[in-house]
């Protein structure tokens, strides 16, 4: 009776101090959705905290005219896909291997990714290789070079260690062969790391623009966060120089609560993906498939 | 083993490599050429090939100054903080959300918490700036009305730190479980089950069956942080930073910012990561030596 | 021809391809058999980009930056086309529009390696003032520091914008304390001063070494420990927290980029406090004066983004004729105004004036006419007055006056950027970390107790001087010295 007592305490503290995690994680992104929905007057006095002030949608209604936004954000769904399953494809076929200890040079391919970690040759050099290959103006030079993150493969490797070895020993004396163990013991049980390193993949992709800034010159070609960076950092860069603010003063400026919208609109479609993936990770699934 | 039953036997595995080796040769040591702009003068028209070589010139340089020698403490400083305070939180964080029985409301956590990932540092910086001001943040100002004086936040050294790590547990912590839970998938629901007929409360099996679960994933994730010591983001100090708080808040990156990048100083940026690149691998092997010691695991 | 892009293109448009594209290309493409290309750079990241680009001599033929300190670099490792007898050839409009002053910016070791844009009117700073408060207390726009002083003072006994009343309102920014630190120093410098003991670290120069410049911190600290300067300007670094608070009314004085105020449409800072504040009007004020009564402020320098044809241009001529074209009268007018004259403007005393064009269709509306025209900053029309009048045309008409008044007065007393022949090299691989150190011993200076100023000043300055400042100075000794034998 103690025991539940204590329990139900233990309990009811967690979820107060989950909770309360929650709403500090939740008030800047309501913060955002208000200025997106606020008027100019509020947002430019500062009162805009979690609750829309002025409430107005007119920032919506001019965003989703623009139909480059759609365009971009078609774009950045085919290429986030496309680039997280060749990553994924990419990243285990070089994990796998390299967890067999009784692979000759094993070693020496692991330091040479692991180097590769720390070592690089800086933005031009990747710049001239890139436009060496013909990919400059192209999807594949968002892809290619980010194929596996060797962070990434460490991370798989360590999953796949865990599995138990006497499966794939087992297996081996049935005949079956790397391949084959690889597709039927090893990538099933791993399914939780498989579907979370892909979360990574597809975020990292999905957030990243410095890439495309350098690789890609064609507006039809440009990721949403591009855009989108280009929207929020237009009005904060061209108050620095008062040459180019008196230069601007007959172009049209971007009201906060559009940037904010925009905001809105490149965050959202990434983060439902994660709720939808959430039913991959139960508790003790691995385990319970192995002893069937 | 004879050579042609081990080729028999392995040649698969070196096939499924081939990809994986002929990419990081191609995209990685392809351009690693570029390392060399540390020991050239390097004249961005020249190129990197053409431009006169200067050997150690432009480390002596760094070296030589005081801004350099600032930035790199204050580098390992909250590297070190954060692997203290950061490090630990996504685990804990784990840990409570792997007691909450209800589903739903589990699943409404993970993902709420997950949202300040997708927050740029700049949008952070601005409410921080709102919420902690010494005299107009919101919190001094209730802590005013009742009596109290205004804690320097944001403008005290000291306290700058309590708050740039608060900043990064907040953004992080959710997106840095993910991770977790996914290790923890791998313990078996029947030793919960035996423990709790055995009478073991929630904290013995927290203790006893969660966290020996999720061991190894804890100890490869310690060993890449420490790898990351010398190296730090850019835009969480510089957005948070001030000049008065400088002294802690000047670091690598935007040393680098500051005297390499934004004056095109290739050289010295160049420089900089070449010497934060070569501790940082001293630092992951020097881990992953220990950790295969100590606790039979390691990642190379 | 490089273009930046800012994001802000409208529906279905491109800054690579819009009315003001095709009109460079039916209007001198065509004519002159030149296929014209223009080539994007994001603005927020232009320099990264156009490092890349240079480096890979997959620049564009015609390239530019707002920054100085790159195009300096670019100049200095040589890889830029000496186009001075290009202009002597080709580009008599470009050569009478820009006009030697501003050439002489891009000139290195007396070659013309870039081509500076005009910039037409040079004015830098203003600072204003709450009308509405000056009434209340029935004083007039107070035209030396002491009357500043009672001003503010004023402003902070009555609490005239209610509990939290900010008297000068004030940000870590260069544009607002270096106005604020050049009015308070009381000595009147000499042409020596200006090039020996400034600083130029990024825009402005910085008055570190005046003789009176530990005096005018010394007036900030004090009126910081009376209360009259925002509290937390040392964490402002963007501005916002203090045009929040000129927009919600508790501001009472200010600096600024001059006329700031009155843009920013509905959302602009008088417009925001005229709806939140029955009646709160800001106006102009020169309200420093130095101990020969001279309002002294900086000017910029004549010019705005730096152009440069790249060596490996083959196309440098053309290039050169592209931009003599685009300085013609009628081709700039186009693109500022958005249509030939008659459409889309017309004379009136000299200045070109918009022509209001209801019925205009996005298609062919020239978004970014001020990229297109990067050559000019605002409009040479051959007089200050013109120029500002022609500045004026995009404001609100009933801020008209008061945006003139403020432009006015950036250029009174103003001094112009003593410019030497060749740049400083300490100051282009300082200036960032110095300006750092600058706000440190700004922020950190005004901030002591008055009884801990001196310590804190002094040594503050010395890291500054150990940080590069002594280099600097050493440096533009020297080259004073041989300047003026």
């Amino acid at each position: 009776m103690k025991q539940k007592n204590a329990g139900r305490l233990f309990e009811s503290l967690n979820i107060t101090l989950l909770f309360i995690l929650a709403v500090l994680c939740l008030a800047p992104l309501l913060h955002i959705v208000s200025l997106s929905l606020s008027s100019g007057t509020e947002i430019t006095s500062g009162r805009v905290t979690i609750f829309p002030r002025g409430f107005n949608i007119e920032s919506y209604q001019q965003m989703l005219q623009d139909v480059s936004m759609f365009r971009s954000l078609l774009f950045t769904v085919v290429l986030t896909v496309t680039f997280t399953v060749l990553c994924m494809l990419m990243t285990i076929l070089a994990a796998y291997p390299l967890t067999k200890k009784g692979l000759k040079g094993r070693k020496f391919i692991l330091y040479f990714i692991v180097l590769t970690m720390y070592f690089g040759g800086g933005v031009i050099p990747d710049y001239m290789l890139t436009k060496g290959l013909h990919l400059l103006n192209s999807m594949w030079a968002l892809i290619l070079p980010g194929l596996i993150s060797p962070f990434y493969m460490i991370i798989m490797m360590s999953f796949f260690r865990s599995i138990p070895q006497g499966l794939e020993e087992a297996a081996e004396i049935d005949g079956a062969s790397f391949n084959g163990i690889l597709m039927r013991i090893i990538l099933p049980l791993s399914v939780p790391v498989l579907v979370t390193l892909s979360l990574f993949y597809a975020v990292g992709r999905w957030n990243g623009f410095s890439d495309s800034l350098y690789y890609i010159t064609d507006p039809k070609l440009y990721p949403l966060q591009l855009k989108l960076y280009q929207i929020v950092m237009n009005s904060m860069l061209v108050g620095q120089d008062a040459a180019e603010r008196l230069s601007q003063l007959e172009n049209p400026i971007l009201p906060e609560s559009l940037k904010a919208a925009s905001i809105i609109f490149s965050i959202v479609p990434i983060v439902i993906v994660y709720p939808w993936l959430q039913k991959y990770f139960v508790t003790g699934t691995m385990l319970g498939s192995v002893k069937e | 083993m004879s050579t042609g039953s081990y080729i028999r036997r392995f040649w698969q595995l070196y096939a499924m490599l081939l990809l994986p080796v002929s990419f990081f040769a191609l995209f990685k040591y392809g351009p690693m050429y570029g390392v060399t702009i540390a020991f050239k003068d390097y004249n961005i028209f020249q190129g990197i090939w053409q431009s006169p070589w200067n050997g150690t010139e432009t480390f002596r340089e760094i070296f030589d100054m005081q801004t350099f020698k600032t930035a790199l403490r204050n580098t390992f400083l909250l590297n070190f903080l954060d692997l203290a305070v950061s490090f630990p939180a996504p685990i804990i964080l784990a840990l409570m959300l792997n007691e909450v029985r209800q589903m739903r409301v589990k699943r409404v956590f993970q993902t709420v918490m997950y949202f300040p990932h997708f927050i740029s540092w700049v949008i952070i910086g601005g409410l921080f700036l709102q919420i902690f001001a010494t005299n107009s943040g919101i919190i001094n100002q209730m802590l005013n009305h009742a009596g109290f004086q205004s804690i320097p936040f944001l403008s005290n050294k000291y306290w700058w730190l309590a708050t740039y790590l608060v900043a990064g547990v907040w953004q992080s912590v959710g997106w840095g479980t993910i991770i977790y839970l996914a290790a923890l998938t791998g313990i078996n629901k029947e030793l919960y089950e035996a423990a709790e007929t055995d009478g073991a409360g929630r904290m013995k099996r927290m203790w006893h069956i969660t966290l020996p679960g999720i061991r190894p994933t804890i100890l490869m994730l310690l060993i890449l942080a420490i790898g990351e010591m010398p190296r730090i983001g850019f835009e969480r100090p510089f957005v948070l930073g001030n000049s008065m708080v400088s002294d802690f808040s000047e670091v690598l990156s935007t040393f680098v910012y500051k005297i390499g990048l934004q004056t095109g100083e290739f050289s010295i940026a160049t420089a900089v990561g070449l010497f934060q690149s070569v501790i940082a691998l001293v630092f992951l092997l020097g881990a992953n030596t220990i950790t295969r010691k100590f606790a039979d695991q390691s990642i190379v | 021809m490089e273009v930046f892009d800012r994001g802000n293109a409208p529906a279905g448009l491109t800054v690579t391809d819009n009315a003001g594209t095709r009109y460079a290309q039916k209007n001198f493409g065509d004519p002159n058999n030149i296929k014209l290309e223009f080539v994007p750079v994001p603005r927020s990241q232009e320099v990264d980009k156009l490092n890349v680009l240079m480096a890979s001599g997959n620049a564009p033929d015609i390239v530019f930056t707002y920054d100085e300190g790159v195009a300096h670099k670019y100049m200095q490792q040589g890889g830029l086309t000496d186009v001075g007898s290009l202009i002597d050839q080709y580009g008599p409009n470009l050569k009478s529009y820009l006009g030697a002053d501003t050439l002489a910016y891009g000139l290195w070791d007396n070659k013309q390696l870039s081509i500076p844009a005009k910039r037409a009117f040079t004015g830098m700073t203003s600072y204003m003032i709450r009308q509405d408060w000056l009434d209340k207390l029935g004083l007039a726009v107070p035209a030396t520091t002491e009357e500043t002083y009672q001003a503010l003072k004023g402003f902070k006994d009555k609490q005239l914008g209610g509990q939290g009343t900010i008297p000068l309102g004030l940000a870590l920014h260069e544009d607002e304390y270096i106005p604020l630190v050049m009015g308070l120093i009381k000595e009147s410098p000499t042409e020596e001063d200006y090039y020996t003991k400034m600083q130029r670290l990024g825009v402005h120069e910085y008055p570190i070494l005046f003789d009176g410049h530990k005096d005018a911190i010394r007036t900030l600290n004090q009126w910081y420990n009376e209360g009259l300067i925002s509290p937390d300007f040392g964490l402002d670094k963007d501005q916002k927290v203090r045009k929040e608070g000129v927009s919600t009314g508790k501001v009472g004085m200010y600096s600024e980029q001059a006329s700031q105020s009155f843009e920013g449409g509905d959302s602009g800072e008088q417009a925001t406090l005229a709806k939140n504040v029955p009646g709160g009007t800001v106006t102009p004020v020169d309200p420093f004066t130095n101990d020969a009564g001279k309002h002294v402020k900086e000017l910029n320098p004549p010019t705005g983004a730096y152009l440069m044809i790249p060596k490996t241009s083959k196309a440098a001529a053309q290039a050169v004729q592209y931009l003599d074209w685009l300085v013609q009268s009628n081709n700039l007018f186009y693109y500022k105004f958005n249509g030939p004259e008659g459409t889309g403007y017309q004379m009136q005393d000299g200045i070109p004036v918009q022509i209001k064009q209801s019925d205009i269709k996005p298609e062919n509306n020239v978004f970014n006419s001020s990229d297109m025209t990067i050559i000019s900053n605002g409009l040479e029309l051959g007089s200050t007055d013109l120029n500002i009048k022609y500045l004026e045309q995009s404001y609100d008409p009933s801020y008209t006056a008061r945006a003139d008044a403020a432009f006015k007065l950036s250029i009174t007393d103003a001094q112009p950027i003593h410019y030497f022949p060749k740049p400083i090299d300490a100051e282009s691989k300082y200036a960032q970390v110095l300006k750092g150190k600058y706000e440190e011993l700004l922020v950190k200076s005004i901030m002591a107790k008055p009884a801990d100023f001196d310590k804190t000043y002094d040594d503050l300055f010395k890291q500054y001087m150990a940080s590069g400042g002594s280099e600097i100075q050493k440096e533009r000794e020297a080259a004073y010295k041989a300047m003026k034998p």
